[in-house]
């Protein structure tokens, strides 16, 4: 085990993180201002990911370049999404939301079965193919690509959260509802804006990840589980806490795999998600 | 067990004489002979389960309404079964989803709704257990066409038959070859570390190749396990650069097939060869995705296209094939279409629908190699079910194409070896 | 008492059930029906009863099934032992787990138990002796009620409904006795319960225990019928989601709530995978999906709660016609969202 092996694998292990907390922080988001844990955030995931591929291989377009168009289909979606379905059960029991959004996550799967095949897709030479060597350290192209696409994304983010009007209205609503309601927001309108985002977060890493990852239906089911686990460690609602516990997780991942064996690595990450949980059960960065 | 049967055929008498007309009377050869065929068509493993689909359609479509000018495969003349004067396959297909559950419950359904004389299935070894356990305590005769894992044969049944050679085999297979690639070429296979797919059948590979590596007087030096759904294979690979070795052997499904190789070239890991277990590399999606990075991966596989220079059967049947579905066969949907072949044969000779009739004539199955679409001797049943007759072959990626490189008398070309490094490929 | 009628009329139909069919396919989907309804009724000790949502349950199904295979196949015991001590291994584990995840709020337990269970699956995949991701197989030599193996389903069916019924009598045993006064109290408003006095941990682990010392049962069970148990059939966090749904779909914390749900998720999967599975085009999953959103939206206290809801509207109805006309009753805990 060189020094150089370890570097390079925490360097990958943070690339891969990044994508993480994209990943997680539309999931959080979704959390934070309204209270229900979406088990279908890895099909926004997904069809971020078909959405790049088919642009991709019907009109040769490169993905990086589709990204915006990718992200605002997916917002539109998200919000069409909360308007049909998760309005309806904005105020049922946990359990049902919980219920809702499995089914959706499965139906979603059902659907992109039904229309594109479950046979494995890809895309091949984007702009962004290739690996590239800095430091010594070789890290691929796309992967580096997308962890400065989520870095970017994650800022974006930040900044409309803590410095435009409508970012602080989501905010509110995501402290007290009730009072930012009586403050004259609309509880539906950041809702349906928190879904339409997060479906977009969740979008934008499907697009970067379509670069080097196979595409099919049931993707997303590879990235739910982490993304959950990244949410929680961050703190739910938190979206810098996603964003740091999303390279947490990835450098963990990779560094408990080389060390401990790869059919451990995800084992590594919950056994020390539980212990967080047990020391400090709101997460990193979570409201205690 | 016995009353049972005999109150099961009394009942299906009575349900076939009460259908009248279309089906006539049990005495008398049906005119349809149902067969009962579980696959994973929804969810994981849909992809490959589509393509088994498509091969098991056209070997019924091939026996019921013929394909003229092949007239080496068996039913070719398209008249059905003559031994059941003329019936005609119906094949009813049932979705396990990769569920264990499932396959059993389909398989129930279909022996007892849907009335089936026999099951073929499941490709998913899990699967294929539980749904011949099954077929075992009704009583019907399963045909297993691709499970590989060695032990569905261990178990000690009667009503359970395999044609595929199973995972022991197919690990002596790639043995052999390196063991006779260094005789014929002086090539050694160096450092071996392994990496497989933690599921069933890449642990069962990772114990096997335990196990003969220490015989064969190879150098094991590390091997690697991962689970098959992941995000990434970083510390996988990472950790076999640090084992250095010159030769790596993998089992993968196809979503981590195509992620290893993309990390292998990211990362820059360029191993003198890489051997892989069929599975995720023989799929049609591998060299698709991959293209040029897909160059020179030897892998074990059951079939070949080039293969058809030694028996013209493979081309005629493929281009069938190929003129219907707009794919070729893959080790996996050849052994599929063989399957269906070897049972109706089978069913063919017994003469009857009755259970007992057709298990008795699987057992005493003796086909010929030059019947077959498989580089096999044949198929012969052994006391545990198993086919004795078959084996695997070893073909490189050259040039976007299965190659078969091995056994060496089948060979369509010499190996190249060993694999170019990355950055020295254009 | 005309519920009690209702109750023993159906428990006896349903234990002579096996006389009425021959069909092995409908008494094989009876079974499920029934395996899926004791998980449920199980769950729902700790899920509804102690309001702690759980979606890592499958951790004590595997549990179970594992420890009276690997009991029965290495040291020879009799699987109705093992299946005690299957029960007994997971009550022993879901004390460590209540231990330490008892103070987490909400989403936050149900993600603990994720964890808890998908590292109880990597554990089972990688541990060689628990034949890893082999997977372990139960041969049939040795049939008959002695040895739990049965060639024909009527004995598994007797086996699953009387499962279900021993469930069922331990949650209504629990729901009538100061336990469950207690656990009622601990849900609605637990620090009220606090403050008088009651040890919120000590309730909620006793619910726990018994959840899991029944779905434990309940994986031996399946053990025994399928012969073959690995890692991704007893172990995976897909199962843990069942066998709450199978609750919610019915209405958590009643007693035949999840009954209900198994009755009509097991009959929906089942019918929509035998008439459109075959197809390979995943219509049957997308049916089955878009049914589980249907019910989550337009009956959240599931379909007990709804059915209740309606009677109770009914009843109002036809008490105060005028009344129910100007003002329209609503029942339950669901609020209206305002459009």
């Amino acid at each position: 085990m060189t020094f150089e092996i370890l570097l390079q694998t925490l360097a990958s292990g943070v690339l891969i993180g990044l994508i993480y907390a994209l990943v997680a922080i539309g999931l959080t988001m979704i959390f934070g201002v309204m209270d229900i844990v979406n088990f279908a955030h890895g099909e926004f995931l997904m069809l971020g990911m078909y959405s790049a591929f088919w642009l991709f291989a019907l009109y040769a377009l490169d993905p990086i370049l589709t990204l915006p168009l990718t992200v605002l289909m997916l917002f539109a979606f998200g919000m069409l999404l909360y308007k049909l379905v998760i309005k309806r059960i904005v105020n049922a029991p946990m359990l049902s939301q919980i219920f809702t959004t499995f089914g959706l996550m499965i139906l979603m799967r059902g659907v992109a079965q039904f229309l594109w095949k479950p046979d494995f897709r890809s895309i091949e030479n984007s702009w962004v193919a290739g690996s590239v060597k800095v430091a010594g350290i070789q890290l691929g192209r796309p992967q580096l690509v997308a962890g400065l696409g989520a870095v970017a994304v994650t800022m974006l983010i930040h900044a409309f959260l803590t410095r435009t009007k409508l970012g602080a209205a989501l905010e509110a609503t995501a402290a007290d509802k009730e009072a930012a309601q009586l403050m004259g927001i609309d509880s539906h309108r950041m809702f349906s804006l928190a879904w339409g985002i997060g479906a977009a977060c969740a979008g934008a890493a499907g697009v970067l990840l379509a670069t080097f990852f196979p595409i099919f239906p049931e993707v997303g089911a590879n990235f739910i589980l982490i993304a959950f686990v990244v949410v929680n460690l961050g703190g739910f609602g938190s979206v810098t806490g996603a964003f740091w516990a999303g390279i947490l997780v990835g450098v963990i991942e990779v560094m408990g795999g080389l060390l401990l064996g790869p059919e451990y690595k995800t084992a590594v990450v919950l056994v020390l998600f539980l212990a967080v949980l047990m020391f400090r059960p709101q997460g990193l960065m979570g409201k205690a | 067990m016995q009353a049972r049967q005999q109150r099961r055929t009394v009942i299906q008498a009575l349900g076939a004489a009460m259908l009248g007309l279309g089906f006539g009377a049990r005495a008398q050869a049906p005119a349809e002979v149902k067969i009962g065929v579980i696959y994973p068509l929804t969810g994981p493993g849909a992809a490959v389960g589509a393509e088994l689909r498509s091969a098991l359609e056209l070997a019924a479509d091939i026996i019921n309404n013929g394909a003229p000018g092949i007239t080496d495969l068996p039913f070719s003349g398209g008249k059905g079964l003559p031994g059941l004067k003329g019936a005609k396959i119906k094949l009813v297909f049932a979705d396990h989803q990769a569920n264990p559950q499932a396959g059993a419950t389909e398989a129930e359904r279909l022996i007892t709704q849907e009335k089936v004389v026999a099951l073929v299935g499941c490709y998913n070894s899990a699967v294929t257990a539980t749904a011949s356990q099954v077929a075992e305590r009704a009583g019907i005769p399963f045909l297993n066409p691709e499970s590989s894992s060695a032990s569905l044969t261990a178990r000690g049944f009667k009503w359970f038959f395999r044609t595929t050679p199973h995972d022991d085999l197919f690990v002596h297979n790639a043995f052999d070859f390196l063991r006779e690639l260094e005789a014929k070429t002086g090539i050694k296979p160096g450092a071996i570390a392994t990496l497989n797919e933690n599921g069933l059948w890449g642990t069962e590979t990772t114990k096997l190749q335990a196990k003969l590596a220490p015989d064969f007087k190879f150098n094991l030096v590390k091997q690697v396990l991962y689970p098959a759904k992941t995000t990434q294979l970083t510390s996988e690979v990472q950790t076999l650069k640090a084992a250095a070795p010159n030769l790596v052997l993998q089992s993968s499904y196809t979503a981590d097939a195509i992620l290893s190789m993309k990390t292998y070239k990211e990362l820059g890991f360029s191993p003198d060869m890489i051997l892989a277990n069929n599975a995720g590399f023989t799929d049609t999606d591998f060299i698709k995705t991959l293209g040029k990075d897909a160059e020179y991966v030897i892998t074990r596989e059951v079939w070949a296209l080039d293969l058809a220079s030694r028996n013209p059967l493979i081309k005629q049947v493929n281009d069938l094939f190929n003129s219907r579905y707009k794919i070729n066969f893959t080790g996996n949907s050849s052994r599929s279409f063989t399957g269906l072949m070897v049972m109706a044969d089978a069913i063919n000779r017994a003469g009857s629908t009755e259970p007992e009739a057709i298990r008795k004539a699987l057992a005493a199955t003796d086909m010929p190699g030059s019947k077959l679409i498989m580089p096999w001797k044949g198929v012969k049943f052994d006391a545990t079910g198993q086919n004795t007759l078959g084996q695997g072959i070893l073909v490189q990626i050259i040039d976007g194409k299965y190659n078969t490189v091995w056994p060496f008398a089948m060979a369509s070309r010499e190996v190249t070896w060993p694999m170019p490094k990355w950055d020295q490929r254009k | 008492m005309k519920a009690l009628k209702i109750i023993v009329g159906l428990g006896v139909a349903a234990a002579l059930l096996p006389f009425a069919t021959d069909n092995p396919t409908h008494l094989n989907l009876a079974i499920l029906v029934l395996m899926a309804a004791q998980l449920g009724v199980a769950w729902n000790l700790l899920g509804g009863y102690a309001g702690q949502v759980s979606l890592g349950h499958a951790a004590f199904y595997g549990l179970g099934a594992y420890t009276s295979t690997m009991l029965l196949l290495n040291f020879g015991i009799n699987p109705w032992l093992g299946m005690l001590l299957g029960g007994v291994m997971a009550a022993l584990l879901s004390l460590g787990f209540g231990w330490s995840c008892f103070r987490l709020k909400g989403h936050y337990f149900a993600m603990a138990t994720i964890a808890v269970a998908e590292i109880v699956q990597i554990v089972f995949t990688n541990w060689d002796y628990a034949g890893s991701a082999v997977g372990l197989t139960i041969p049939m030599d040795k049939r008959g009620w002695g040895a739990m193996v049965f060639a024909d389903k009527a004995p598994y069916y007797w086996l699953a409904l009387g499962l279900l019924a021993l469930t069922l009598l331990a949650t209504w045993a629990v729901e009538r006795s100061h336990i469950g006064y207690y656990l009622r109290a601990i849900k609605d408003e637990p620090d009220a319960a606090r403050s008088i006095g009651i040890n919120i941990a000590r309730y909620k682990q006793v619910a726990l225990s018994l959840s899991a010392f029944f779905t434990a049962l309940g994986g031996s069970l399946y053990a025994q019928k399928e012969l073959y148990i690995d890692p991704n059939s007893v172990l995976s966090t897909a199962l843990s989601i069942k066998m709450a749904l199978v609750s919610i779909l019915g209405g958590v914390g009643t007693l035949f709530g999840p009954v209900i749900g198994s009755v009509v998720l097991t009959v929906i999967e089942e019918l929509t995978r035998t008439f459109f599975g075959g197809s390979g085009r995943g219509t049957d999953t997308i049916i089955y999906a878009a049914l589980i959103v249907g019910v989550a939206v337009f009956y959240p206290s599931g379909l007990l709660g709804g059915y209740r809801e309606w009677q109770q509207r009914r009843k109002t109805k036809r008490e105060r016609p005028a009344e129910a006309m100007s003002a329209p009753v609503r029942e339950a805990n669901v609020e209206e969202v305002a459009p």
